[in-house]
């Protein structure tokens, strides 16, 4: 049922440094498949960038169910990394995602150094990947992931080995579930990055009060939805006050004010997580509401809007 | 884009049994019609809490000259349920679907053996629809075991009763039909089928399933069934709702029961 709209004069183009993408709404990791699971309720062409599902050198199982939960206002998940690896994706997935004309990011993954880069430069090799997200905040993995986000030592290890290797550009997605994101931040930055989005879920758990037991067989989980926005607002302003290099905003993310919210903060993108479950549509519908924002202010290019906050607060008017 | 994600209008909510509601939805025309075992995510639009949609099997089906209608059968089991039971006549909820890999048909088994328990019945009931309007097997061919824990739980007999007349009632208390739980019934018959030649369909509480697959190991039936997991998507992308199941070489591995099921071979299913 898309309304056909009249051509829109406004500039939704953003770049996250050499990264050029058409507008800032791209997809969060995990919540939008390898694209193939969306093709049939939007046009893959007018997202700004597609980040897949995270990918590791050899296929993932997961873990055991069960892995959801609702809580309120989100939900918690313990999916566990499982995913097809980075060769099957390179040979089953990508070449569908080729066809489109839209920017593709890997999200990868690795217990250790070595597997990061191994990754990596699989998918340098593999025409059609425009950037890699190294993923060192996955709360629900026993090795790598968090444990190598939660310290700048390491986080800017792993940045520094995959920048070493690769010349694809490199996001770093960081965990909440850190003291001082901002540090890690800086530390990233520094090690090279190429950009930094965040948040990853907020570790979390929920207790089944009948059985006494937790709802996830993994007991805890991350939490993600339109609870977390607020923390993820807190920290994309205090990491976006640190570094230079551009900011993706991920958390929470249901409508096209809650995206503006994040950009008006200084990310020059955001990622839509949880709400492509709620409605596969959700990308496009805060697309065309940002577009519709911009119009109404006629604001004619999104970069005016990126980083425009006014820290004053407190009014109460 | 194929697939669109419907605004559908209740016609009507009510409470057929203790805390089990049957809603049905007029929706559009290009609402595709269901293959028995689809289901489809309901939500009220805009309303972030609860946040995700509810799976729901599809119990009925039908379709008019400009629309069609679904019927769905829910107990109240949480907040997302206690919503979808407060809703009047006229109310509109946000159908997407039909979803996920319906049961399959093999024409050649003649015998149709169908198993449900308790809610289990939705699914096997737009199934036995299905089956009678395809008038590809006699409704003597069919047979049906339906089980509740008591009488008053029992769960969409009225509409059976129209479609087959083979079926087999077991309360737990034995307060309708006979005492016991319908996979014992089963067990009692089963040497009445031939196995080659009979499709078993089941759906119930997970128990149920793992003691009729038990039952059925080793031997010829064409067993499926319908499960059950909590979803967020129903689309195969947040990988949620995992299910254990044996791969090709015998090995553990996990697929989703909104996009790989909600339908799987009964052998295929570890149950732990």
């Amino acid at each position: 049922m898309d309304t056909v709209k009249a051509k829109t004069s406004v500039n939704m183009a953003v770049k996250l440094g050499r990264l050029k993408l058409k507008n800032p709404v791209m997809t969060a990791s995990g919540t939008f498949g390898y694209g193939e699971e969306y093709s049939d309720y939007i046009d893959l062409n007018k997202l700004g960038a597609i980040v897949v599902k995270g990918l590791s050198l050899k296929p993932r199982l997961g873990n055991p169910p069960p892995r959801i939960m609702e809580t309120a206002g989100g939900m918690l998940n313990a999916i566990g990394l499982q995913n097809i690896g980075v060769d099957a994706f390179i040979d089953e997935k990508l070449p569908f995602l080729r066809k489109y004309d839209v920017k593709v990011i890997a999200n990868i993954y690795g217990e250790t150094y070595a597997e990061y880069i191994k990754v990596a430069k699989k998918l340098e090799m593999a025409k059609g990947v425009h950037a890699l997200e190294i993923n060192i905040s996955c709360p629900n993995v026993k090795k790598g992931g968090v444990s190598f986000g939660s310290e700048q030592k390491t986080a800017a290890q792993v940045t520094r080995k995959v920048k070493d290797e690769t010349s694809l550009p490199v996001i770093v997605k960081l965990t909440p579930n850190v003291t001082d994101i901002a540090a890690i931040a800086h530390a990233v930055e520094k090690a090279g990055a190429d950009a930094i989005s965040l948040i990853n879920t907020l570790a979390g758990m929920s207790v089944d009060l009948k059985k006494r037991r937790p709802h996830l067989k993994n007991v805890t989980g991350g939490l993600s939805g339109p609870a977390i926005k607020p923390v993820a607002l807190r920290m994309v302003w205090q990491v976006v006050q640190r570094v230079s290099v551009p900011v993706i905003g991920i958390g929470g993310i249901m409508t096209a004010e809650d995206a503006l919210e994040f950009l008006i903060l200084g990310a020059k993108a955001v990622q839509i997580g949880t709400a492509n479950f709620v409605n596969p549509r959700a990308t496009m519908d805060i697309l065309e509401g940002i577009q519709g924002y911009l119009e109404r202010n006629k604001i004619t290019d999104i970069n005016k809007v990126i980083g425009s906050f006014k820290e004053e607060g407190g009014f109460l008017c | 884009m194929t697939k669109d994600i419907f605004i559908g209008e209740i016609s009507n909510n009510e409470e057929i049994q203790e805390n089990c509601f049957l809603m049905k939805v007029a929706l559009p025309a290009s609402f595709c019609d269901p293959h028995p075992g689809q289901f489809v995510m309901i939500r009220i639009s805009g309303l972030y809490e609860p946040l995700l949609a509810r799976p729901l099997s599809i119990y009925s089906f039908s379709r008019g000259k400009d629309s069609c209608e679904i019927a769905l059968l829910y107990s109240v089991v949480g907040k997302g349920t206690q919503i979808l039971a407060g809703l009047i006549s006229g109310s509109q909820v946000e159908i997407h679907g039909p979803l996920g890999r319906g049961f399959e048909i093999d024409k050649l088994r003649q015998n149709i053996v169908l198993i449900a328990g308790g809610m289990g019945i939705a699914p096997l009931s737009l199934l036995t629809e299905h089956l009678c309007g395809q008038k590809c097997f006699p409704q003597s061919a069919m047979t049906f075991y339906l089980g509740a824990k008591t009488a008053k739980s029992v769960l969409g007999l009225d509409k059976l009763q129209k479609l087959c007349y083979n079926i087999n009632v077991c309360t737990d208390d034995g307060t309708l039909g006979e005492k016991g739980l319908v996979t014992q019934a089963f067990q009692k018959d089963i040497k009445k089928y031939s196995p080659e030649n009979t499709t078993v369909y089941a759906c119930g509480p997970k128990d149920m399933l793992k003691s009729l697959a038990k039952m059925l190991k080793g031997n010829k039936f064409f067993s499926q069934a319908s499960l059950e997991e909590r979803m967020a998507c129903g689309i195969g992308a947040c990988l949620g709702c995992a299910v254990a199941v044996r791969d090709n070489k015998g090995a553990l591995t996990y697929k989703r029961v909104c996009a790989d099921g909600p339908v799987f071979n009964l052998r295929e299913v570890l149950w732990e």
